[in-house]
């Protein structure tokens, strides 16, 4: 008997599939939808050039369909420039429907498969889609309506239409009720969302009311745009031969030299030298590339791995900076003192990445002295909540001795306190683990230039430590003298049997040693107090254009 | 049999004499603080990279290094410290008080309590507490049990037939104990082997410690002590300071050679019978007394597996203890001068071995033997004895 081979769509599969792209429980799924709404919105509002202002309402509604799950309304509204009626089937019901995809830009989302999953598990918990409203300038009325996957064609169906009255001139609001679990804090919260998204969007407004909590307003704290650097094209390095040839045929007629220099950065003249010294036939660099058979271009791709080319441009790379994450951290809760660090875009497996750092510590957190840090994680500026064991951002904090910047840390352990520790890497190629974008690969080249920047960033919260850990020290040795000197004269006089005008000649004896240990102490902490008097004025520079300059000096002196 | 070790020349332990150092040391640093200058306060360093192995005397003996506390702002309250546990102990010689170092912790904490001068000193554990107990016994060179401050009295359960145990009281008064009256009772050695002395009532040939409490007890039950004119102790793991003292006790007062029957493993030639035979690092200053030099290994020896066709395991990697033995003799064979001497060469060939092919043999493998023959072990342990077939 033979089985009949059939072919399933795309939707089909990832409906099928969806614990794989961020709905495997409860929590994630309420945490999936929210994330991936909101990515949309960031990434429209930047694309438009808009400044940022998201509101959002979270809360439990009634009980959910399946055993354990409760049913969740979430709703994001967005100040973005708003989807055309024609684009929203495609983006809330169609699966790899995305303009993003291998642009080779920073942007959030790339494959276009989060919000029709979020649609998906809408419709499969809630037999509803995704409610959305939508205007942009040009439309007179907003228009409003419900979409769902068609599973077994992977096309979004549009229902419910109408055109209403907005309160606003453009943007987005998408609604979505379905199964699952509210987490407010820990590594899989809400509010860690909430938190993380803040921190590295300082120009984002965010609005968000949980249940019948009150809404809570997060302001911007920079007016600037965000400027996305402009995409360059692939590097041949940090390609696979599948990728090198499906972009091969997008060339077709053109021939190997013009695809190679026009579809790929840093290959020129001098490449195809090095290709002819690889073995690589000159004929074929004139013939089409369509012409070329498989075999051919696998010789091609292999040939090119082996040429030395120049690093990839790191134009394409963008970074939140130094200035923005000074004033965004304070946006945690009240800090006691924090210090961040943008290292420059720099060249990892063959890949563009900036990595980041922010570490502050909150007068009023959760953590007591023992508890772990709480770590931030972000990729392209989305934090990562899930799955952190294997990350390259955890290995990194966890293989860096944090007691010599003054903090307390287990063996091999994340530090202790009431520390947050944030962390983002950018890249237009990051390399993640699984499809659900939690786990950043750990390979050699991102853990060491990510140690570099946690390093750089605790040398410099060492100096806030260090002045605090001086004036505890002297604090303490001033009553170390006042509580233990007669304790030990009493004691020597009652064991030797020493007469009383001895003891007082010892007493005086004492405080003049200790004394100068306390001289000492205040010298030290006199020192400490310059160093992070220094380093807030470089903190409080931060607007001064002469900035970035000196702290490229500051940050090599450090390394 | 090997030549017998040398004794060293007596120490001194005597109350008067530890008040006495004690009161020099205060008034050292009294005279120090009246003309402005840090007290120094100096403990021999008790741990292996001070340990040397004297083969002559047979134990480790402490080198030339020690743990200097200067007086300074952060080292006043361990010295504060010193000084105020210094009295309690003090006054424990005096009256003749003893305790164990959890009820001097708790006597520290409750002086704190009740008076608000000590309040700064306060112990937040015991650890805190036995840190400045230890330090004191290592600054004056004496034994905590010379301070009167015991350990519980762990392992050392004796039997004998011809043994007899005079024990002078605290109050000077004789008990005389004769361990064949005991019946099945066995006799336990207390932690101050000064107090008693030992008498044979008929020449006796041989003591034998045994690894296992169980399998001494066994050996007792099936009649071993009234074959044989023999002392016979469990030392039950690790030998505790009382078990040291009382066969360094057994080997000095009666001159009966003493043989060790014990696992064929790393942790019992690297830690357990290492320990008894030449003392430790960390009781580097007590080891004379703590330690009976001339004791030897009757087994399980690495030849017994196949003479007797013994049942033996290889060493679980995974189990975290046993991985732990073995890269702790593995260490032991670089690092520790016992197993460096050559006086020492055939155990650490025996380690050595042990670390090579990573096998272990109970000590009861023996029973495998003849299983229907409830003296086969007994047997066979004084057929090795008589043949020296022993390290």
């Amino acid at each position: 008997m033979t089985s009949k081979i059939t072919s399933s769509s795309t939707a089909e599969y990832f409906s099928k599939n969806l614990q794989q792209v961020g709905f495997s429980s409860g929590t994630k799924a309420v945490l999936t939808t929210l994330k991936e709404a909101v990515d949309n919105s960031l990434d429209a509002c930047e694309d438009a050039e808009i400044l940022p202002e998201i509101h959002i309402e979270i809360e439990k509604v009634a009980a959910g369909s399946q055993k354990n799950m409760d049913q969740i309304r979430v709703k994001v509204v967005d100040n973005g420039p708003g989807l055309s009626a024609e684009d929203v089937p495609h983006v809330y019901g169609e699966y790899l429907a995305s303009s993003k995809f291998g642009r080779g830009r920073c942007s959030r989302g790339q494959q276009g498969i989060g919000i029709s999953a979020a649609t998906t598990w809408a419709q499969i918990t809630n037999a509803h889609g995704a409610r959305v409203i939508t205007k942009t300038a040009k439309m007179k009325q907003a228009f409003k309506c419900e979409i769902e996957v068609d599973i077994k064609k992977n096309v979004g169906i549009l229902k419910e239409k109408s055109n209403i009255n907005w309160d606003r001139d453009h943007g987005v609001s998408c609604e979505f009720i379905f199964d699952g679990r509210m987490q407010l804090n820990g590594d899989a919260g809400i509010l860690t969302y909430l938190q993380g998204t803040s921190l590295v969007n300082p120009h984002l407004k965010l609005v968000y009311k949980i249940n019948d909590e009150e809404p809570v307003t997060l302001e911007r704290v920079s007016d600037e745009l965000i400027q996305i650097p402009e995409p360059v094209a692939p590097h041949p390095h940090t390609m696979k031969l599948g990728e090198f040839l499906a972009h091969g045929t997008l060339f077709g007629k053109a021939t190997l030299a013009t695809f190679l220099k026009t579809g790929f950065s840093r290959v020129n003249e001098a490449t195809f030298t090095d290709l002819a010294k690889l073995g690589l036939k000159k004929a074929w660099l004139k013939e089409p590339v369509s012409s070329l058979s498989q075999t051919e271009m696998k010789a091609v791709f292999a040939a090119i791995q082996e040429a030395k080319l120049m690093a990839p441009s790191t134009r394409s790379v963008l970074s939140i900076g130094e200035d923005a994450l000074s004033k965004s951290i304070r946006r945690l809760g009240e800090v006691d003192f924090f210090s961040v660090l943008s290292r420059k875009p720099t060249i990892c497996d063959a890949k563009p990445v900036a990595v980041e750092v922010a570490i502050a510590r909150l007068k009023n957190s959760k953590n007591e002295a023992d508890d772990p840090v709480e770590v931030l994680r972000f990729a392209n500026r989305v934090p990562l909540q899930f799955d952190k064991g294997a990350c390259a951002i955890l290995k990194s904090i966890e293989s860096i001795n944090w007691k010599s910047y003054g903090l307390n840390q287990p063996k091999r352990s994340i530090p202790t306190g009431p520390y947050v520790i944030a962390v983002s890497v950018v890249s237009p190629f990051i390399k993640f683990k699984n499809a659900s974008k939690e786990t950043i690969d750990a390979s050699d080249e991102l853990v060491a230039e990510l140690r570099l920047a946690l390093m750089q960033a605790g040398q410099r919260l060492a100096r806030f430590v260090n002045k605090e850990k001086r004036e505890f020290d002297l604090e303490k040795k001033r009553s170390h003298i006042e509580q233990f000197g007669p304790i030990l004269i009493e004691g020597i006089g009652r064991i030797t049997g020493a007469p009383r005008s001895r003891l007082d000649k010892a007493s005086e004896g004492l405080l003049k040693i200790l004394g100068r240990d306390e001289a000492a102490a205040e010298d030290a902490l006199a020192h400490a107090t310059t160093k992070q008097k220094e380093m807030v004025k470089k903190l409080d520079q931060y607007d001064e254009d002469e900035f970035e300059k000196s702290e490229d000096d500051d940050s090599d002196a450090d390394a | 049999m090997a030549e017998k070790t040398v004794e060293k020349k007596k120490r001194l332990t005597s109350g008067s004499e530890i008040t006495n150092l004690a009161k020099q040391t205060c008034l050292g640093m009294l005279a120090d603080l009246e003309k402005a200058r840090r007290p120094v306060l100096e403990a021999t360093k008790c741990s292996l990279d001070n340990s040397f192995y004297n083969p002559k005397v047979g134990y480790l003996t402490p080198g030339d290094k020690k743990v200097r506390s200067e007086l300074n702002v952060s080292s006043v309250q361990k010295m504060s410290r010193s000084v105020f546990f210094m009295e309690i102990l003090l006054r424990n010689i005096e009256v003749g008080a003893v305790n164990t170092k959890r009820e001097l912790y708790y006597m520290a904490k409750g002086m704190c309590k009740k008076d608000a001068l000590y309040k700064p000193l306060d112990f937040e554990d015991q650890a805190e507490s036995d840190e400045i107990v230890d330090f004191i016994g290592e600054m004056l060179e004496v034994y905590r049990e010379d301070l009167n401050c015991y350990a519980n009295d762990r392992g050392g359960q004796t039997y004998s037939q011809y043994l007899i145990v005079e024990e002078t009281l605290p109050n000077g008064e004789k008990a005389t104990i004769d361990l064949s009256m005991l019946g099945t009772s066995p006799f336990q050695p207390k932690n101050r082997p000064q107090n008693l002395k030992l008498r044979a009532k008929k020449k006796i040939e041989f003591c034998m410690v045994v690894e296992s409490e169980g399998t001494a007890n066994t050996l007792v039950a099936n009649g071993f002590t009234k074959r044989y004119n023999n002392i016979v102790i469990g030392s039950g793991g690790v030998p505790s300071n009382a078990v040291r003292s009382w066969c360094k006790l057994i080997q000095k007062e009666l001159d009966v050679p003493m043989f060790f029957f014990g696992d064929l493993d790393a942790y019992t030639i690297q830690n357990i019978y290492r320990t008894l035979k030449a003392g430790s690092a960390a009781s580097l200053i007590r080891n004379s007394d703590y330690s009976a030099p001339d004791i030897h290994f009757l087994g399980v020896l690495p030849e017994d597996i196949k003479k007797y066709d013994l049942n033996d395991y290889p060493v679980k990697e995974k189990d975290v203890g046993e991985a732990r033995s073995l890269k702790k003799a593995a260490d032991a064979l670089k690092n520790d001068p016992f197993f460096a001497d050559k006086k020492n060469k055939k155990l650490a060939d025996i380690l050595r071995w042990l670390v090579k092919e990573k096998r272990r043999c109970e000590q009861q493998a023996y029973f495998s033997v003849d299983p229907r023959d409830p003296t086969m072990i007994e047997k066979i342990l004084v057929e090795k004895i008589r043949k020296g077939n022993y390290v």
